[in-house]
């Protein structure tokens, strides 16, 4: 038996406190990838100064070589200068076109570089999120789990992750380049002519608060999209997961109904932010063709005055295209980002709710576990200031079988829950070898028990697997001994592929007491001091469950064993029987001790047996 | 055994035929339609007019000395960019409307279809994948249909305007710019598919993520007791590494092909500063023309970029395309046949129609039901029954027992048509059960199954999902006809509660006798309990049982149970064993025959008889 606790995995990042700002969990994500964007954005640096350069090549070439003005000693002149001269270049025009496209060449080894990083960054950032929200998931308390939608989780951990990434991959390099690209262009620009650089920027600034404005406004929206589209999946996995009983029903037009609702809710909905997109878009189009518009003719005009040279002019126009994509991407780029931020709020929430709580100290007991359970004065509630068990006390010595009776409801799963510290007590004390749950690490603590439930889970493997990853160093003999203890193994062997046969969608569809009786074989193989059957074989018939039983007897004397069960006939067996009734345990004692005394015990009894009355009349 | 949920396959070529059947699902919307090609024609002319008031302007400016007016060029100027806006305005509106609308259109019909659906269509087919079918594939048509189009014509105008443009300017020299168009057009459309193979890759991963998300939150009770989060993380620390690297070599993929199609408009512009200079000082370009091949030669790339894109879209998305077609296509296994929907018409065109009679004009109630030498298999082969008959009375309790495995949940999944024989025939009143109308008989059926299924909601709107029209009272007698009402009422917020996604915050219990009322209220005709007492305890099996015999009385119910208590006092038990009946006849019969039942049913009395045995000898030596 392995009693050692397992190690506390090294979370990925630190913990996150109570909910903060996106911005700051941005940051907090980043980490360890900051190098790499660093990097990007440095490429991005080169490839766009080289980008600059290109268009001054043509630029100096028309005004020099092609249009002959005479030296004015500024910035294209120089560019002539360094090609050698304007008469070399007139005498060889393929020299300026070759060096435009070399450079074209190294900037898309840059431009390369860039992409590199950036996605090595971005995806790096993404792979490490969905483990650690994996591991926050499966370390968040049963509690969290109870209230939480299952496919609300499962779209922040997949879908706003992406966005999340999406916006990382372009985002943050764009927001760069776009600052990049303003503070070198904006010298560059000036060295070539002031008027011209005033102009330039005459609407920019209008075009990136209109888009931080439409930002706001939709921001919402994208929200209220994202939400219609998950209602319209709910409700189909609704209706498919409850297809027997729309068709038992005859419910089919009423499901058509329901389906309409939110599906064209998705649709209006969509349509309204299309609305305020379409808005967006054409006017900020409108806007940056004006700057454009502004640029050309002023620059003409001031050409007609023989102010400005044409190569200067078509200088600009070039920084101002390049200017503009970024600027006109301004709206999309805050979009995507608010996007994003929503996304990270979304995923904040989750990884800020508090984990499981570990112990200040935790205790290690040393040697074997004998199994004794001692419950005193135990109370828990879901909510404060509500009881729903309340007064227990019980203890179990090792190797004596606990059954636990009572109606549904009555607590009997939420005391094994607080045996296997799933949910937290909040008075009273549970030992375990006279160490206090509360003070031993939980791993360790389950590690301690085998257990099986009502509704056994699963996991999409095949069965053996299934089975095996109770002890993962069991040989194949031991499998098929604790399913043949299970009486599953012919069932197993039965299968297409046997052992190897998948579960679930992909493979075998299990009845309800195969599943329970797989689940059992799995829990034999746990060599545990302590089994919990919480109503284990409860969809297992009746003649299988006594077989079952018996043969676990005779196996299982030295185990510490929790029986739940509705079938007092399976109850003969154990040491001590406790009734719960609302909570409370109204009744204890043996079984025959119970049968005799008035009460819950023998009124079910007495249900159970009433065969046997009409049987004894009988012959 | 049951297949791979399939993966997308990408096909070679176009299926054009696919695509005008997905486009038929446009017409509803032809005038959308006609905007979207208006706008993106106007746009891609308005587009291609820019350069060339550029150059006319600076032509201008160079030609003339001094005073030019400078007031048509901006005239022009404005015009065109107000035209530009107003057809960005109306191609987002008309794309996006038709869009959301067919993706909306295709999705009801889908749901509707699926409806229709016969259980054999599902048992092969995971609930995941026809949510898939629902959500992603209808978006990405509509999405294609719409903004593929847009592009489609948008960019093919655009580049050959531009063309059109360059070799009236100068043919020589537009040729020579023009010569980077097919290797562009090549090199798109190799890495575009690169780029749609890895991203498919990538979206696979994602799916598969998707489910390792859902297996660990359905599974997380579980996988904390067995101490297995640990191992689960590696394993999913697995698929997320996958998912990595195929989005690494995506954004790989893309990182050289931007420069790759960059260098190429930058040769374009090369060859126009070469070629065009030499032109312009022999004086045979203008300048501003010079500056107009310049400026188009950078802008082809985007068209051509989205043409490639487009195209390769189309290929990608067929598998979709084929999906949803043939999910729409697939026809009903089960329905009404053509003479029954006759039947149904001509019933509701008869004006004065005579009482007790169904929707099909047959007859209104169930007095018998009867299997008559029925035969079933399921798709995969195996044969479930093989001459089973049996024939039930209203007023008749039918208990079906025996193994798991031996044809009991089928019996009962024919006797709802869930399922059709495939040999034999079920008659109802002596009547063809296919000959009648589904939905009446449907209608007439009430059914308790052993995992409980609520819908989200109220506890009251789970109940009505019996029979809609019912009152508040009706609701609540059937809860206490099931003793549901205590519980019911304890409940935070009594018959108003929410029960959660799947019911899910209420016990299995609890479940149970919610949909025993629900199944009371619809008044059904055929009333089956297919093992729906396994997961409720003794004494709430108990109070049902009480208000089971008022539930059973004149109706055909059949009762598939473990307990014998809920055996017991049917009209008839049946031990089925290999899709056989074995042995039939009341409680007292079968036991008095010493046979099968016989065997069950001692079975829990010997071990209570040990029990009390065990409880004599301790209380003899305490």
């Amino acid at each position: 038996m392995n009693s050692t606790p397992s190690k506390q995995a090294q979370p990925a990042l630190p913990a996150i406190q109570s909910p903060q700002s996106p911005q700051s969990l941005l940051w907090l994500l980043m980490r360890g990838f900051r190098g790499k964007y660093g990097w990007a954005i440095a490429a991005l640096f080169v490839f766009t100064a080289i980008n600059y350069l290109t268009p001054l090549i043509a630029s100096a070439t028309i005004d020099f070589a092609l249009s002959e003005q005479p030296d004015d000693g500024l910035l294209t002149a120089t560019i002539i200068g360094l090609m050698g001269g304007a008469a070399f270049v007139r005498a060889h025009l393929w020299f300026p076109a070759l060096l435009m496209v070399s450079l074209t060449i190294v900037a898309g080894g840059f431009s390369y570089l860039k992409g590199r990083f950036a996605a090595q960054a971005s995806d790096g950032i993404a792979r490490k999120l969905k483990n650690r929200l994996y591991d926050h998931l499966q370390r968040l308390p049963a509690k969290y789990h109870d209230r939480a939608e299952t496919g609300d989780l499962i779209q922040r951990c997949t879908s706003d992750v992406e966005t999340l990434r999406m916006a990382l991959a372009s985002q943050v390099v764009d927001i760069s380049n776009a600052l990049l690209l303003l503070l070198t262009a904006l010298p560059i620009m000036v060295m070539l002519d002031g008027r011209m650089t005033l102009v330039s920027f005459a609407l920019i600034l209008p075009i990136i608060f209109f888009g931080y404005y439409y930002v706001g406004k939709v921001k919402h929206l994208f929200r209220g999209v994202d939400e219609a589209e998950g209602q319209v999946t709910r409700v189909v996995q609704e209706n498919l997961a409850g297809l027997r009983v729309v068709r038992a029903f005859a419910r089919q037009d009423y499901e058509i109904a329901k389906f309409a609702e939110p599906n064209q809710l998705y649709r209006d909905r969509s349509l309204r932010l299309l609305r305020l997109m379409s808005w967006y878009w054409s006017s900020s189009d409108l806007i940056v063709i004006f700057q454009q518009g502004i640029v050309l003719f002023t620059g003409i005009y001031f050409i007609s005055e023989g102010t400005l040279t044409v190569g200067t002019l078509f200088a600009f126009i070039m920084f101002l295209n390049m200017l503009l994509w970024p600027v006109r991407q301004m709206g999309r780029t805050l979009t995507d980002l608010g996007k994003s931020f929503v996304a990270l709020t979304r995923m904040g929430e989750i990884l800020s709710e508090p984990e499981e709580s570990v112990p200040a100290n935790p205790v290690l007991p040393e040697g074997p576990v004998a199994g004794r359970l001692e419950v005193k004065n135990l109370a828990f509630g879901h909510q404060e200031g509500e009881q729903t068990i309340r007064d227990i006390s019980f203890t179990v010595e090792p190797g004596k079988t606990l059954a636990i009776v009572g109606p549904s409801g009555s607590g009997k799963s939420v005391l094994m829950h607080l045996l296997l510290r799933l949910y937290d007590y909040s008075s009273g004390s549970i030992q375990l070898d006279g160490h206090e749950l509360a003070d031993l690490d939980r791993q360790w603590l389950r590690a301690q028990f085998s257990v099986v439930m009502q509704e056994p889970f699963l996991y999409s493997k095949t069965v053996g697997e299934n089975i095996h990853l109770a002890r993962h160093h069991a040989a194949e003999d031991e499998i098929s001994e604790a399913a043949r203890l299970a009486e599953i193994h012919e069932t197993i062997q039965g299968f297409p592929s046997g052992y190897s046969t998948p579960v679930g969608e992909r493979g075998v569809t299990l009845s309800g007491g195969q599943r329970q009786r797989v689940a059992l074989a799995r829990a034999l193989l746990q060599e545990t001091p302590i089994l919990l059957l919480d109503d284990a074989l409860s969809a297992v018939d009746s003649e299988t469950e006594a077989s079952i039983l018996k043969a676990l007897r005779d196996r299982h004397g030295r185990r510490t064993t929790l029986v739940i069960a509705h079938r007092l006939s399976t109850l003969a067996h154990a040491d001590h029987v406790i009734v719960l009734e609302d909570g409370r345990i109204t009744q204890r004692g043996t079984h025959s001790e119970l049968i005799a005394e008035e009460g819950l015990y023998s009124r079910l009894w007495k249900i159970q047996n009433a065969d046997e009355g009409e049987r004894t009349q009988k012959p | 055994m049951k297949n791979q949920p399939e993966e997308d396959v990408f096909s070679d070529r176009l299926d054009l035929d696919l695509w005008v059947r997905v486009f038929r699902h446009a017409l509803p919307y032809k005038r959308l339609l006609i905007r979207l090609a208006i706008s993106a024609v106007v746009i891609a002319m308005v587009d291609a007019s820019f350069a060339l008031v550029t150059r006319w302007a600076v032509d201008d400016v160079v030609a003339t000395e001094t005073g030019l007016n400078l007031w048509p060029y901006m005239l022009t100027y404005g015009f065109l960019s107000i035209t530009l806006s107003a057809g960005v305005w109306v191609f987002i509106n008309a794309a996006g409307g038709l869009s959301n609308n067919m993706s909306h259109d295709i999705r009801e019909g889908c749901f509707k279809h699926i409806q229709k659906l016969e259980f054999a269509y599902f048992d092969h087919r995971p609930t995941g994948w026809l949510i898939s079918r629902l959500t992603s594939d209808c978006d990405k048509l509509a999405r294609i249909i719409a903004w593929g189009t847009l592009d489609l014509v948008w960019a093919t105008c655009l580049v050959v305007m531009i063309s059109i443009v360059l070799l009236v300017l100068k043919p020589l020299l537009g040729l020579l710019v023009l010569s980077v168009v097919p290797p562009l057009i090549l090199i798109s459309m190799f890495f575009q598919k690169k780029l749609l193979l890895s991203s498919r890759d990538t979206r696979k991963f994602n799916s598969m993520i998707t489910a390792s998300f859902d297996e660990a939150l359905q599974g997380l009770r579980t996988s904390k007791v067995l101490v297995r989060e640990e191992a689960n993380l590696d394993e999913f620390g697995g698929l997320s590494s996958r998912m990595y690297r195929s989005s690494m070599q995506n954004a790989l993929q893309s990182a050289v092909y931007m420069p790759i199609v960059l260098t190429l408009g930058s040769i374009a512009a090369g060859i126009a500063l070469w070629r065009g200079g030499s032109d312009v000082m022999t004086g045979v370009l203008t300048l501003g023309t010079l500056v107009a091949f310049i400026f188009y030669a950078g802008q082809f790339f985007n068209p051509i970029n989205q043409i490639a894109q487009v195209l390769i879209q189309l290929q990608g998305a067929q598998a979709a395309g084929e999906r949803v077609l043939s999910l729409l296509a697939t026809v009903p296994g089960i329905s009404d046949s053509d003479e029954v929907k006759t039947k149904i018409e001509s019933w509701e065109n008869q004006h004065n129609r005579p009482e007790g009679r169904a929707l099909d004009g047959g007859e209104r109630e169930i007095k018998t039901l009867e299997f008559l030498d029925v035969d079933f298999s399921y798709s995969d082969g195996e044969p479930i029954l093989k001459d089973f008959s049996l024939t039930v009375k209203s007023g008749e309790t039918i208990a079906l027992v025996g193994a798991s495995g031996g044809g009991k949940s089928t019996i009962v999944n024919l006797a709802a048509r869930f399922y059709e024989p495939t040999g034999g025939a079920i008659l109802v009143n002596g009547k063809d059960l296919r000959e009648r109308s589904l939905a009446w008989y449907q209608s007439n059926l009430g059914i308790v199954l052993q995992g409980p299924h609520l819908f989200s909601g109220s506890v009251r709107e789970n109940i009505r999902y019996g029979r809609l029209e019912a009152t508040d009272l009706e609701v609540e007698a059937a809860a206490q006809q099931v003793n549901a009402d205590p519980f019911i009422r304890n409940l935070e917020e009594g018959y108003e509660t929410d029960v959660g996604e799947g019911g899910n915050r209420l016990s299995t219990g609890q479940k149970q006798l919610i949909s025993f009322a629900r199944a009371l209220l619809a008044r059904p005709r055929i009333f089956i309990m297919d093992e729906a007492t396994s997961s409720i305890d003794t004494e709430t099996e108990q109070l049902i049982q009480e208000g089971l015999q008022t539930i059973f009385e004149g109706r055909i119910s059949f009762v598939i149970a473990h307990r014998l208590s809920t055996i017991r006092t049917a009209d008839r038990i049946c031990v089925i064993e290999k899709g056989q009946i074995l042995e039939s006849g009341t409680h007292e019969e079968l036991l008095t025959l010493q046979g099968h039942y016989h065997a069950l049913y001692t079975h829990q009395f010997t071990q209570q008889q040990e029990a009390r045995l065990f409880a004599e000898v301790k209380q003899e030596n305490p």
